[in-house]
């Protein structure tokens, strides 16, 4: 290229990169969430505070968790330019604060969230570190389980299984055959395969009902809970259901579609399965029941971090609006994730849609876990998933109650190798 | 004197272009293979020096040899699918180049290779789908069992290099294309005066002197191969409650370890130990496939 | 038979082979298209119809209205253009120089060139996301460019085509005519590497086109996605909109042929046309 045309493209080139160049504006609030469902919700919340903010520009930015993730981990560690509420579960959270990357809340928001009247004490804890609150509750995902109320009429069954035996007996009861035996409807939808630590939850899942835990925690230390008579009789319920009694396999369709589609009588699942029914298969009979001792819970807090002090303050008025009940019911009943706040009136949402009845009405014993704020957690649901997949396909465990405590003994072994090197080992 | 002209010319040229990959690329990725000696989880500002240590733990690690061994399968089954096939169409296009359909060809054989992933891949687990899915119903149709394609170990790894190469295809089928259009004419009219017909010509003339080109298509097909990742992440996904068997694989595992594990220095001892096997096959390609003149 | 009669029938033979393959090449995006057209009732169906039962125009409705498709759209194109300009530029360039000037220094750094194409992107990405921030050229097209300046394979190609078809003869005669190194690469190379320009500028828009990793890190504006950034909009937490996400992909793959097309016709079709060197 001859030097004048270089140059001339050279100008342009610069033109065109600084094209296209998307700034805010001091007064502007960016919401960074893992749930693009969401929108529609933040996007209420953004006009209720046009009133108190008239300049206020809020930009609601969703985007897919895994990417969400990535975008929040590299913004916060290189520093954000713009006031940014950031949705993010609690354990990850964690990690931030722990860098000093999220700074405490300011003290109006400190009370907010320590009030009793408005969180309990489980989703008080998750949005603080040592004492101090960082962020503010706002929804979490929790389980129970859908039932095919067809189905079990079919089968003679009155109402939801109440206690894991009662789960096997349903699921050998629902599960329809083919005239060579193999189940053409699986009675109970498990999560077998597909990659990463979904699958490690859910054990946890039904771990919990057991009794049994995966982490034990010990002070500030924690050590694997698993290989133990409690993870025995979850692994022996999956073994059994897939290889012993066949009530479910690996091949057949499994989750949220194949319920919609009457492939499977029941499973266990979060509450925008509701919302995703109502569209998909709107005539589907089915019903909701809470499970035998508790469930998981994966609550997610709002913080803010970057901007001005101006901005950041309209950010936390947004985290706390965010909370209104009006606000809270309207998600439920459009988006389906069940908000945290204590003292709300669901009975509309609920009446309108019975389904969110076991999500919402819970027994005063309710037992919920979390995963834990550590580091490696991700780490060793993911390697722990790779030994349930593993065995879920061993016909050979079958009955074999002391192979498949050794399967569990040495994934327990690889967990707790896993702590170790993150300095987190209870002795 | 003419050399040592040239020589400075050859330098002065490249000049700018090696600067801008000293900044976009070898930079960033001299950083990245440093911290592969070191620990870092992202987000603290310390980052010790471990030396050897992440590269002992994970040739211990049975997640990353699983990773390794699967994306080795996978590149090269995609190269073997992707060189004769590509070169064959291509090959066949080229020979019809004056057929009123040759646009469409070449456009149906590339599309492939620029088309989204996520809703494209709903069509390969249908396909693929145990009970359901027409290739079963082929296989069946043909006398054999049906097969469990997504979930065995090894048949789901089939499935990945079959959606890899569904995907590279249109790319080898372009460059060879290219090739074939710049062959020399005049060494095949000599040739037809010869009396060879077309399958010999092509065999035993064009094969020869499109090894260039085939290393081309070999080295990136490799390269590519050991890069893949949204194929095998699609797959494993439940989209339409099917979800499949999750195959790890490197870039899989180095996402994992960088962005869920917090393991940055982890996941840049893998890289580095990608960077060497793949490096040293390419050198070997380059040897195997040199093409006249010795390059 | 005559030798024409044969010839026919060898290429229609030929055509029915191609036709085949072609469409059982697409036979996945038919089915992607006649999903764009299903109710979210019909998407459950397994096994999937390939011609929609119930088929709807919602689903694009929505696309088009609730997304900014077109911005993005117009985003990838912008980015894709400058990208192909700035890869063909630099590859043609040093394509030429590696494959004519084999001197130790190029070698070496020809090894390098390809080394880094090796190391996946999503690996060094994060070194690089904190020296585009540090320029200040986040949420900016310069940000998405820094990542697709040069192509190692771009380079690569065209040293393969360069040391295929350019025989070291012709760039001899030309320099004891007395021309200059830049007059030969102007006058002498180019015009034989059009071929493999083209191919490389199909090759490089469509690698801007589809990127995603890094625009996504980059981008952080809705306004500023660009396509597959902002089709990775449809998946929510747990389930994806495939329905919508099968539309909005339809609809991008309209300007994906055209631009493929229109490349070809213009670029790739017209070298096979004038003559081949001898």
């Amino acid at each position: 290229m001859t030097k004048s045309i270089r140059s001339r493209a050279l100008k342009t080139a610069v033109g065109l990169l600084l094209a296209g160049t998307v700034t805010a504006n001091a007064q502007d609030v960016v919401i960074w969430g893992g749930f693009p469902e969401l929108t529609g919700y933040y996007e209420r919340v953004a006009e209720s505070l046009s009133g108190k903010y008239p300049d206020l520009n809020v930009i609601v930015e969703p985007i897919g968790l895994r990417d969400h993730e990535k975008r929040v981990a590299l913004g916060l560690s290189s520093g954000l330019d713009d006031a940014t509420i950031l949705e993010l579960i609690g354990s990850t959270a964690n990690r931030y604060i722990v860098n000093d990357l999220i700074q405490p809340a300011p003290e109006g928001v400190s009370t907010f969230v320590n009030d009793d009247s408005n969180f309990e004490a489980f989703f008080q804890e998750t949005a603080k570190v040592n004492g101090t609150v960082y962020g503010v509750p706002v929804f979490r995902g929790q389980g129970a389980l859908f039932y095919n109320t067809d189905m079990l009429a079919a089968a003679g069954l009155e109402g939801p299984p109440t206690t894991m035996d009662e789960y096997d007996e349903y699921a050998a009861k629902l599960t329809q055959r083919d005239a060579d035996g193999n189940p053409t409807v699986s009675g109970w939808s498990l999560r077998l395969s597909g990659g990463g630590g979904g699958i490690a939850e859910k054990f946890w899942i039904n771990l919990h009902q057991y009794g049994g835990t995966l982490l034990e925690k010990d002070g500030d230390n924690y050590r694997a809970g698993y290989a133990n008579e409690h993870g025995l009789a979850a692994l022996k319920q999956y073994v059994d259901a897939v290889s012993g009694v066949k009530t479910v396999t690996v091949e057949m369709p499994a989750d949220a579609a194949a319920f919609q589609r009457e492939q499977t009588a029941m499973f266990i699942r979060e509450s925008w399965v509701i919302g995703d029914t109502a569209k998909k298969a709107p005539d589907l009979n089915y019903k909701t029941a809470v499970l035998p001792r508790g469930s998981i819970a994966l609550p997610v807090n709002l913080y803010v971090s970057g901007g001005s002090d101006e901005a950041q303050t309209a950010a936390w008025d947004f985290a706390i609006a965010a909370n209104e009940p009006e606000h809270l019911i309207w998600m439920l009943d459009n988006v389906g994730w069940l908000p945290n706040r204590s003292g709300v009136d669901y009975s509309g949402v609920v009446a309108a849609k019975p389904q969110f009845g076991a999500f919402v009405d819970l027994p005063e014993d309710y037992v919920f876990f979390t995963l834990p704020s550590i580091e490696p957690i991700n780490e060793i649901l993911t390697r722990f998933a790779a030994h349930l997949v593993d065995a879920y396909a061993d016909e050979s465990l079958v009955g074999n109650d002391a192979a498949m405590l050794e399967v569990l003994k040495a994934s327990a072994e690889e967990t707790n190798k896993i702590l170790n090197r993150a300095g987190i080992l209870a002795k | 004197m003419l050399r040592r002209k040239q020589f400075w010319f050859a330098i002065m040229a490249i000049l700018p272009t090696f600067a801008i990959f000293g900044w976009v690329r070898l930079f960033p990725i001299i950083e990245t293979l440093r911290l592969s000696m070191h620990e870092w989880n992202l987000l603290s500002k310390n980052k010790p020096f471990v030396g050897f240590q992440n590269f002992i733990e994970l040739f211990g690690d049975n997640q990353f040899m699983d990773a390794l061994t699967n994306t080795a399968v996978i590149a090269f089954g995609a190269m073997a699918v992707t060189i004769p096939m590509s070169m064959v169409l291509a090959a066949i296009i080229y020979h019809r180049t004056r057929s009123r359909f040759s646009g469409f060809y070449e456009t149906a054989v590339f599309i492939p290779h620029v088309v989204s992933l996520v809703p494209a891949a709903m069509a390969w687990k249908w396909i693929f789908d145990a009970k359901l899915g027409p290739l079963n119903a082929i296989i069946m149709g043909l006398g054999g069992d049906a097969l469990p394609w997504l979930f065995d170990p090894v048949l789901s790894v089939i499935c990945i290099i079959f959606l890899v190469s569904w995907q590279t295809l249109g790319y080898g089928v372009l460059i060879y294309l290219v090739g074939f259009r710049n062959l020399p004419k005049s060494v095949f009219e000599a040739a037809q005066l010869d009396g060879a017909n077309g399958f010999q010509s092509f065999l035993y003339m064009s094969v020869p002197l499109l090894k260039p080109i085939t290393l081309y298509v070999s080295v990136v097909t490799l390269i590519s191969g050991f890069n893949v990742y949204a194929q095998a992440y699609v797959l494993a996904s439940d989209t339409q409650g099917a979800p499949g068997r999750q195959v790890r694989v490197l870039v899989l595992d180095m996402l994992e370890n960088s962005f869920q594990n917090f393991r940055v220095g982890y996941a840049a001892a893998e890289a580095v130990i990608l960077l060497s096997i793949v490096l040293l096959l390419t050198m070997i390609q380059f040897g195997l496939l040199r093409g006249k003149g010795g390059r | 038979m005559s030798a024409t009669d044969r010839a026919r029938r060898t290429n229609f033979l030929l055509d029915v082979t191609l036709f085949v393959i072609c469409i059982l090449l697409l036979t996945p995006l038919i089915l992607l298209i006649a999903n764009g057209f299903k109710t979210p009732q019909e998407m459950l169906v397994w096994p999937p119809t390939l011609f929609p039962k119930d088929p709807t125009l919602e689903n694009f409705h929505k696309v088009f209205t609730e997304t900014p498709l077109l911005r993005w759209m117009l985003n990838s194109f912008l980015f894709a253009i400058l990208s192909t300009v700035a890869i063909v530029a630099t590859s043609a360039l040093a394509g030429y120089i590696i494959g004519k000037f084999p001197f130790r220094t190029i070698n070496i750094i020809f090894i390098l060139f390809l080394a880094t194409a090796i190391i996946p992107f999503e690996v060094y990405m994060i070194p690089l996301y904190f020296q585009v921030k540090a320029l200040g050229l986040l949420n900016s097209v310069g940000g998405l460019l820094v990542g697709y300046l040069v192509m190692s394979f771009g380079i690569f190609l065209i040293r393969q085509n360069v040391i295929a078809s350019i025989p070291d003869e012709l760039l001899e005669a030309a320099r004891i005519d007395g021309a200059g190194e830049l007059w030969i690469f102007w006058y002498v190379v180019l015009p034989l590497l059009r071929g493999p320009l083209a191919a490389l500028a199909v090759l490089a828009f469509f690698q801007a086109w589809t990127a995603f990793a890094w625009p996504i890190i980059v981008m952080t504006r809705k306004k500023s996605f660009t396509i597959e950034v902002g089709l990775a909009n449809f998946q929510s937490a747990y389930t994806v909109d495939l329905s919508l996400l099968s539309a909005a992909s339809a609809a991008v793959m309209v300007p994906s042929v055209l631009a493929f097309v229109l490349l070809r016709r213009n670029f790739v079709e017209g070298i096979a046309a004038s003559g081949m060197k001898e």
